[in-house]
């Protein structure tokens, strides 16, 4: 069965005098993610992104179609605490997200809201701080971390209340290398050992190549999905939308554009490298 | 700039008055800012300040955010006691003019300074040693008989932990639109001070605009982490009163026999 389910959605938002905007933000999206899937959502800026995800734990609605999570409609009210437990959402910017003047109390704040005990609320939030490598910063206060750091902290923050599906709008914008590489290893574990659900808002190709499903928006409606391996093998297709392909691929591009003859899109250096002495020898 | 405010902020720590219920930290320090303006000669004074002292010493955090939270106040002090001091009534011992300087005024202008100090100090010995959450927690259960009358007691309790998380946030967003503004070449530190007020304006003005998206994106955030208000809420952190703050209230009780003695049998200054 599938854990999330968003049919015909179609979401456009008011502007302040309460007037729907003629663009939809989201126009016609529908998508299935099955439990334990690990889902790459991309597209360019602007493009619906962020409206998705905020639709995946009923912080929006849609105008038409619906969303179901585990069988629940999101325009439900009864059923949107529910929703919510079920699937955390990481926003886009960290600074807002953080609420307590301390880290861990900061962590803390979503397993207080479900009413959790005391004496398991500090497991969590211990596992949580590890999980994403902020533990020696329990103390701190929020205002003195880095980007990436508070954005770390809100990670860890959606990761104690133990959701059983993880939505992150670019965990990763403002994480260096060494960062992105820790918390995309959380994110995978956490998928592969407690089949957890991901879906993984990027820019980053080098992030989408590692999900099992990539998922290409445009102008709020789903351009292509489909496995790493058939999305980016329509590398004209994502070019006329002014969408990257990883750079292995790039390359791979370019050498069949002057006739050398490849039969598999390599995604990342190894492939890449294989794929190099293969047509070298 | 702008940051350079010590008030308010936690230094965490394992010290004694850090390891205190917040609840009886607040309680104590209600007692003792009472009792600190209940001196009126010299002993007592005396030990209200070796009090504050050892509180100071006690609480483990550096002397030097003391002097810092002093400093804010530098001005208010020497102001009320230039006053005080050629306020005293009583015959002059120097006058000069309409201006007299009397035994009373001198008296009066040490009790007022020194009271002031105390009190600050006190005061920021209990915001240096609770964090925040603690201090708000605290605020809520002490005010929870309120619920009774409607009184929207876990409310205004977030409402005061959410402030004090974003003044440090909205002091540096202050101090970035007025750099942005002075490099569009807007003047903030010259001219009349109507010319300053209006030169105010243009960091005022997108200060408000941020703080309110700011605080609509903080309510999603909230929200999307399952928070519904007071009800159904647990604590990571729960306070409980122990033996330690048995003995803390003994401490302030000590104090105020000690001054209430001294008033009673050392005749009074002011
Ligand atoms: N609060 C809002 N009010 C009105 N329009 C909005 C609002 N938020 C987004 N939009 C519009 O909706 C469209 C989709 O925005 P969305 O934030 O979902 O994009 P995105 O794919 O997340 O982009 P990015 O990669 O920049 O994060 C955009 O055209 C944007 O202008
Ligand atoms: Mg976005």
């Amino acid at each position: 069965m599938n854990f999330i389910s968003l049919e015909n959605v179609v979401f456009s938002y008011t502007d302040d005098e309460n007037v729907k905007s003629e663009k939809n933000a989201v126009d016609g999206v529908s998508l299935n993610i099955k439990k334990g899937e690990f889902v790459a959502l991309l597209g360019h800026n602007g493009c619906g992104k962020s409206t998705i995800a905020k639709h995946l734990n009923a912080m929006l609605l849609p105008d038409s179609g619906r969303v179901l999570i585990d069988g629940d409609d999101t325009s439900d009210e009864d059923k949107t605490y529910d929703i919510r437990k079920k699937v955390g959402l990481v926003l886009q910017n960290p600074d807002n997200q953080l609420v307590a003047s301390i880290v861990e109390e900061d962590v803390a704040f979503g397993p207080e809201n479900l009413g959790i005990p005391p004496q398991e609320i500090r497991e969590r939030v211990d596992y949580a701080l590890k999980a994403v490598g902020m533990y020696d910063y329990r103390e701190h206060a929020p205002y003195k971390l880095s980007g990436g750091q508070k954005q770390r902290v809100a990670i860890a923050g959606i990761l104690a209340m133990l959701p059983e599906c993880i939505v992150l709008d670019e965990p990763t914008a403002m994480l260096d290398p060494n960062g992105r590489d820790e918390v995309l290893s959380t994110l995978l574990k956490l998928n592969k050992e407690k089949n957890i659900t991901v879906v993984l808002i990027t820019h980053y190709m080098d992030e989408a190549v590692l999900a099992d499903r990539v998922v290409v928006m445009d102008s709020g409606k789903i351009l292509t999905q489909g496995t790493p391996d058939q999305v980016f093998s329509q590398v004209e297709l994502l070019k006329k939308h002014r969408l990257d392909v990883p750079q292995s691929t790039e390359l791979a591009n370019k050498l069949c554009g002057c006739g050398v003859k490849i039969d598999k899109m390599p995604l990342d250096t190894e492939a890449c490298v294989k794929m190099l002495e293969e047509v070298l020898k | 700039m702008v940051r350079d405010v010590a008030f308010g902020q936690y230094f965490p720590g394992k010290s004694l008055i850090h390891k205190l219920d917040p609840r009886a930290k607040i309680l104590l320090l209600i007692g003792f800012l009472v009792i600190i303006f209940c001196t009126f000669n010299y002993f007592s004074l005396l030990l209200v300040t070796l009090f504050t002292a050892l509180m100071i010493l006690s609480s483990g955090v550096p002397a030097k955010f003391y002097f810092k939270s002093l400093k804010v106040i530098i001005f208010i002090l020497v102001i009320t006691s230039v006053l005080n001091l050629f306020y005293g009534t009583g015959t002059p011992i120097w006058q000069w003019g309409i201006i007299k300087l009397t035994v009373n005024g001198i008296n009066r202008a040490v009790f007022v300074t020194i009271r002031i100090i105390c009190l600050i100090l006190a005061s920021s010995c209990l915001t240096f040693t609770t964090s925040p959450t603690e201090l708000t927690d605290a605020i809520e259960r002490l005010m929870k008989p309120l619920n009774k009358i409607h009184f929207p007691v876990h409310e205004i309790a977030m409402m005061m932990s959410l402030a004090l998380r974003f003044v440090p946030t909205l002091l540096e967003e202050t101090d970035k639109i007025m750099s942005a503004q002075k490099a569009r070449g807007a003047d903030m530190e010259s001219g009349n001070i109507i010319k300053r007020v209006k030169a105010l304006m243009p960091v005022l003005i997108p200060l408000f605009v941020s703080a309110f998206r700011r605080a609509y994106e903080i309510a999603t955030a909230m929200e999307c982490r399952c928070y519904r208000g007071g009800s159904g809420r647990t604590k990571m952190k729960s306070i409980h009163m122990s033996k330690r703050d048995a003995f803390s209230f003994i401490a302030l009780a000590a104090i105020i026999c000690g001054v209430i003695l001294c008033n009673i049998f050392i005749p009074a200054v002011i």
